[in-house]
């Protein structure tokens, strides 16, 4: 059986290069991306903690159910986040986060 | 519910002062008779006292409740308070009657000046009962207000107003001392009662604290009584309708200061007062007594003229006190308020019927004019310059024993004031009544009307007779008085002596018939009449160098510095605190997403590692 | 009940703010109802009625109560005042009627909800709520440089909101608890703890920042001299009295731990107490409009209230006769600074200005305006038988109550001693009232002054024009302050 910490460390890493990608990329686009990669690698610790905690190959049901939220809340999300893109793309005719300064200025 | 009828002393006249001001504004003949009606039923009563009513002693009206402290006031019904209160009343209802006639046509309102007077009547019955400090002092800065009130009351006049002012702020000036002396009485006697005083000191005899709180309370008595150096207000003060002079600025208020050092003599014990205290006071008194007397020889308002003997026997009544002759000090205080209110009373029905006029100099001939009103003012002046026989003459008398028993120095002090006195008022009679009219007010004058010749016949008779021994027995306010009926001994003949110099000078000065048609003074030009006019200078030192000076610029300064240091050390430094932490978070809100994500991340991280490492 | 005093001020607010009522008929109608609610429920509170009524709606507790020391004369205060600040109300243009009339209200209820609050945090927040309209109203509505002047007030009592917090915060943290009746058995109980000193700084400094302390008071006087008349009263004579009544609380908290609590902060009051009293007094002789000579003197009259909580802290809080004169005092200085900021927008609708050099002889066309002012006036400079000597009086006899005479001096300077020596043993806090007692003479100076010169004298030009006369609710107004004032001068017994 592949051990709990070999399923944290992919997990980690997935959720690097997400922040990565919500930190380094100008387009937000990507950004959400990056965000979605975030959320789906907190979504592989939330099952490998299910599985790891179990007794006797039964896995703990609320980490699952947890996953499955984050899952529905992430699809939530990107919907709204798409609007909200192509709102800006409609208002500025471009996605770029640094141009996103209005409340600055 | 009887034992509480020495309370409507205080109670009447504060009801008739509140419906004057309030109910009778328009109104004032009601206002007046409120006023009347008060003052005579407070004589009334005073009387019925007097002659032997017993009530037993009246409750006391607990004022502010607090825990551990008795802020209660009360009145104390002694033979000192009982007959000081019958000067008060008796002269009271005297001047109200009188004002009557004063006041009529007068353009102002008059309910308000009636309603001043009631207060005034009130506050001092206050100061007279108090059975404490505390009541006292209500009384002591009430009396204040009052005079303040009826000194402006013709307050669309700039010098009525200035006086007016001018008379608080002074008397406010003693009132600070007399306050610490009120605090420092009661960490020394711990009590603030008439009653509890005596034998409750706690501190020896003699000790250098109970000096500072004698003395701090000797200074309410300079502001009040107007001693030098506060004298200024009082001569100022004649700015005031002349009754008011004769009431507050004459025979009682100014008293008050004297009152109430008899008063704390009597509850204190003389042990109490301390060498160093009794000598200041004794000073102060024969200073003003000397200077006072001095300025009035050059006075040409006859107002002033008379204000300024009112300083100058206060002066001799603080001498007496300072004695430690409270009987003495209490009987001059009793015949003075009698001739002076008199000489004040006839001095306004002159003004009045001379159309406002009060320069002597524009004056002349008035005995033929106003024989009666002269008369009056002629017993009231015999008085004054202890004519043997009048009232004044014993008191003075008692005063001058006092001092050649105790002092040498203050007896010839006294001696040498007594022949000014005898100066400046042979001086006054002379040219205001004798020779011919000088303007043509002077020539219109005729007799004052029966409401304010009246009150002259009493005075007049009071003046008189009031030393005698079998009135003043009866009269005097000091507990087992007796008078010493005239002795030839020392005093006497000095007091003679002083008489006959006083009015020899004054007679050779002002007494040819060239002066008594001359409009000015003859001696006014030289130099000694010069500084005497412009009153030593003192008003002038305090005009330019408290006024202007302390009042002006010191505080134009401070203000100066308040605006340009604090406000701009602590507001500005405030300010700019304000803007620097202002600027400094403002550059972590660049408004970059980038930026706002890796502070988050960089947060979440710092609290994953500070979790990892606590816990 | 009681929620109610707080509620009626802020749904009136509401109405007038969303449905358009008329302003001042509105806030008329709030203020009689809240001035009616409010003297009921002392004075059935006082005649022994159970304060369960009064402190519950329904079945649940509120967390208002009237048992706490002060809040009953504050509250009275408080409805007082805005009764008479709605009634002598007069705003240029409709717009100004609604919004300061709404201020009024919010102000009211504020500071209702702060005097009668029995926790911290409700305490410390209504104070919050009801400063914020005092800065709008200058801001907008101000006289002068108003946006400056409502800038420096708002850094000042921002920041000293800030320090208080932190102070409150500390208080919490040592006493683990917010309720006030809970945090005097806690007192009671418990140790200081170490951070005491701090926390006592902090209050003190906040607190007194509130109440413009000496040297922290270059905020009040222009804002009270800018502000719109109605916020100037409710201000001056009701918000400010919240640091006041705030240091009371602590030390009544704190019982008799409450001058170990407070330590050496108190002789730092006790010097800074005097700045206000002389040096702000000088700075208010100075003064050549009214308006801020009345700002000042307001400024200048904190400092006897600050002695008397000196003297109650200094004596474990068992000096009743401070407690109460300075409680006399904040209630009568609040009716007697209201009156006087009323008289004076009276006199600027009348004559266009408050230069006094522009002034003189009103006295002949306002005989009512002058009535009233004097009254005012001579009960702010403590005149016997009005309101504040009664509360002066108390303060300056308690100051000697403890007082041993001839005891040597315990302060840290040798010529401090030696001085004290001299005077017979006067301690620190005597040695203070000698020469706050000098105060007497300067507010007598500046109030005569003011009157000499506005009410006496020859009738200027503009004096001359100020024919209007006062109407009936200006005079009702004015009345009912100096009825108060006399009320309280002569049977203050009643407050007791």
């Amino acid at each position: 059986m592949t051990p709990l910490s070999h399923y944290l460390i992919f997990s980690a890493l997935l959720f690097s290069i997400g922040l990565g990608g919500a930190i380094m990329r100008r387009n937000v686009l990507v950004v959400l991306m990056g965000l979605e990669l975030m959320l789906t690698a907190a979504n592989v610790s939330l099952v490998a903690f299910s599985r790891a905690q179990g007794l006797e190959g039964v896995p703990v049901y609320d980490a699952q159910v947890l996953a499955l939220f984050v899952m529905a809340i992430a699809a939530a999300e990107v919907a709204v986040g798409l609007a909200l893109i192509v709102a800006m793309f409609r208002a500025r005719r471009g996605v770029e986060s640094t141009s996103l300064t209005s409340l600055k200025d | 519910m009887m034992q509480n009828l020495p309370w409507l002393f205080l109670v009447l006249p504060l009801v008739a002062a509140a419906a004057d001001w309030l109910v009778l504004a328009r109104r004032p003949r009601v206002a007046a008779c409120v006023s009347i009606i008060s003052a005579l039923a407070t004589m009334a009563l005073c009387v019925a006292y007097l002659c032997g009513l017993q009530t037993g002693a009246p409750d006391s009206y607990v004022w502010f409740p607090v825990q551990g402290f008795d802020l209660s006031l009360g009145l104390l019904m002694d033979a000192l308070s009982m007959k000081m209160m019958l000067v008060v009343t008796g002269i009271g209802a005297l001047v109200h009657i009188f004002s009557l006639g004063y006041m009529k046509g007068d353009p102002s309102n008059q309910s308000r000046y009636f309603a001043g007077l009631s207060i005034f009547m009130f506050s001092m019955s206050c100061i007279v009962l108090a059975n404490s400090l505390i009541l006292t002092f209500i009384g002591w800065e009430m009396v204040g207000f009052s005079s303040y009130l009826l000194i402006g009351h013709w307050y669309h006049k700039d010098s009525a107003a200035n006086a007016a002012k001018k008379a608080f702020i002074t008397n406010r000036v003693g009132d600070f001392g007399f306050l610490i002396g009120i605090l420092l009485t009661l960490g020394l006697f711990d009590s603030l009662h008439y009653a509890d005083m005596a034998g409750h000191m706690k501190v020896e005899a003699g000790s250098p604290v109970l000096t500072a709180a004698l003395l701090c309370l000797f200074c309410g008595a300079v502001g009040k009584s107007a001693q030098f150096p506060l004298h200024v207000w009082l001569p100022d003060a004649m700015e005031g309708p002349t009754p008011v002079s004769a009431l507050i600025h004459a025979a009682t208020m100014v008293a008050a200061g004297v009152y109430m050092l008899v008063r704390l003599q009597v509850s204190m014990g003389l042990d109490a007062f301390t060498e160093t205290a009794c000598c200041v006071i004794a000073g102060i008194g024969a200073i003003t007594a000397l200077l006072s007397a001095l300025m009035a020889t050059q006075q040409d308002d006859i107002k002033r003229v008379l204000a300024y003997s009112t300083l100058s026997q206060l002066g001799y009544m603080m001498m007496a006190v300072g004695l430690l002759a409270g009987e003495a000090a209490m009987f001059h205080l009793y015949t003075h308020a009698w001739f002076k209110a008199l000489l004040f009373l006839a001095a306004g029905a002159i003004i009045v019927r001379c159309h406002h006029e009060q320069d002597i100099w524009k004056m002349g001939g008035l005995r033929r004019k106003m024989p009666l009103t002269v008369l009056c003012f002629l017993a009231g002046t015999c008085a004054l310059i202890a004519v043997p026989g009048f009232s004044g003459f014993f008191s003075k008398e008692s005063i001058l024993e006092a001092a050649w028993e105790r002092s040498m120095p203050l007896f010839v002090l006294g001696v040498v004031v007594a022949a000014l006195t005898t100066f400046y008022m042979v001086r006054l009679c002379l040219i205001a009544f004798c020779g011919d009219a000088r303007t043509h007010e002077a020539e219109q004058a005729q007799e004052a009307s029966p409401t304010m010749l009246v009150p002259l016949f009493i005075l007049a008779v009071l003046a008189i007779i009031s030393g005698y021994g079998f009135v003043a027995d009866q009269l005097v306010p000091y507990a087992g008085f007796h008078t010493s009926n005239a002795e030839w001994g020392v005093t006497f003949f000095a007091g003679l002596g002083a008489l006959i110099v006083g009015g020899g000078s004054a007679w050779l000065i002002y007494g040819k018939s060239k002066t008594l048609s001359s409009k000015s003074d003859p001696v006014g030009a030289n130099c000694v009449s010069q500084v005497l006019r412009r009153r030593l200078y003192i008003d002038a030192f305090y005009d330019h160098v408290l006024v202007d000076g302390v009042q002006r610029w010191f505080t134009f300064l401070i203000s100066c510095l308040d605006d340009g240091v604090i406000r701009r050390l602590i507001g500005q430094g405030l300010a700019l605190l304000t803007a620097w932490v202002g600027r400094l978070l403002g550059r972590l809100q660049g408004g970059s997403l980038r930026n706002y994500t890796v502070v988050t991340s960089l947060g979440v991280l710092i609290l994953m590692l500070l979790l990892i490492i606590f816990f | 009940m009681l929620i109610w005093l707080i509620l009626i001020p802020v749904i009136a607010s509401v109405l007038i703010g969303f449905l358009h009522t008329p302003g001042r008929a509105t806030a008329l109608v709030s203020s009689l109802l809240t001035f009616g609610l409010g003297i009921g429920s002392i004075v059935a509170l006082s005649m022994g009625a159970g304060s369960d009524w009064l402190t519950h709606i329904g079945d649940l507790p509120t967390t208002l109560t009237l048992s706490l020391p002060l809040s009953k004369p504050m509250l009275l205060l408080t409805v007082l005042v805005t009764l008479a600040a709605v009634l002598g109300m007069r705003a240029p243009d409709a717009a100004a009627d609604r919004s300061w009339s709404i201020s009024t209200l919010l102000i009211s209820a504020g500071a209702t909800g702060a005097f009668i609050s029995d926790n911290l945090v409700a305490f410390f927040a209504f104070h919050e709520l009801a400063l914020i309209p005092t800065f709008v109203m200058i801001g907008l509505y101000g006289r002068g440089e108003r946006r400056t002047i409502a800038w420096r007030m708002t850094l000042y009592l921002g920041l000293a909101s800030m320090v208080l917090l932190a102070g409150l915060v500390l208080l919490y943290m040592q006493l683990g608890t917010t309720k006030f009746m809970e945090m005097m058995v806690m007192a009671a109980m418990g140790r200081l703890p170490a951070s005491a000193c701090l926390t006592a700084g902090l209050l003190l400094l906040g607190f007194g920042t509130l109440v413009s302390l000496f040297p922290f008071h270059s905020w009040a006087a222009p804002a009270y001299a800018s502000a719109p008349t109605p916020i100037a009263m409710m201000h001056a004579g009701v918000l400010k009295k919240f640091g006041l009544y705030g240091l009371i609380l602590v030390a009544y908290i704190f019982g008799s731990g409450s001058a170990q609590f407070f330590g050496d902060w108190i002789n730092l009051l006790l010097i800074l107490l005097l700045g206000n009293v002389l040096w702000v007094g000088c700075v208010t002789i100075a003064q050549s409009r009214l308006d801020s000579m009345l700002g000042n003197s307001s400024v200048m009259h904190m400092g006897y209230i600050f002695l008397g909580i000196a003297v109650f802290v200094l004596s474990g809080s068992s000096n009743a006769l401070a407690y109460q004169g300075a409680g006399m005092l904040m209630l009568a200085h609040g009716l007697s600074i209201a009156l006087l900021f009323l008289l004076s927008g009276q006199i600027e609708r009348r004559t266009g200005t408050l230069e006094f050099s522009a002034l003189g002889g009103l006295g002949r066309r306002q005989p009512l305006l002058g009535f009233f002012f004097g009254l005012a006036g001579m009960a702010s400079i403590g005149l016997p038988l009005l309101a504040n000597f009664v509360g002066e009086f108390s303060i300056f006899v308690s100051c000697f109550m403890d007082w041993k005479p001839g005891t040597v001096g315990s302060f840290c300077y040798d010529w401090l001693n030696n001085l004290s020596n001299m005077l017979g043993g006067l301690g620190p806090v005597q040695l203070t009232l000698v020469f706050a007692l000098w105060g007497l003479v300067i507010s007598a100076i500046y109030m005569l002054r003011a009157i000499r010169r506005i009410f006496a004298g020859d009738l200027t030009p503009v004096c001359e024009r100020a024919t209007l006369p006062l109407s009936g609710a200006d005079i009702c107004s004015a009345a009912l302050l100096s009825a108060a004032l006399v009320l309280f001068g002569i049977v203050p017994g009643i407050l007791a």
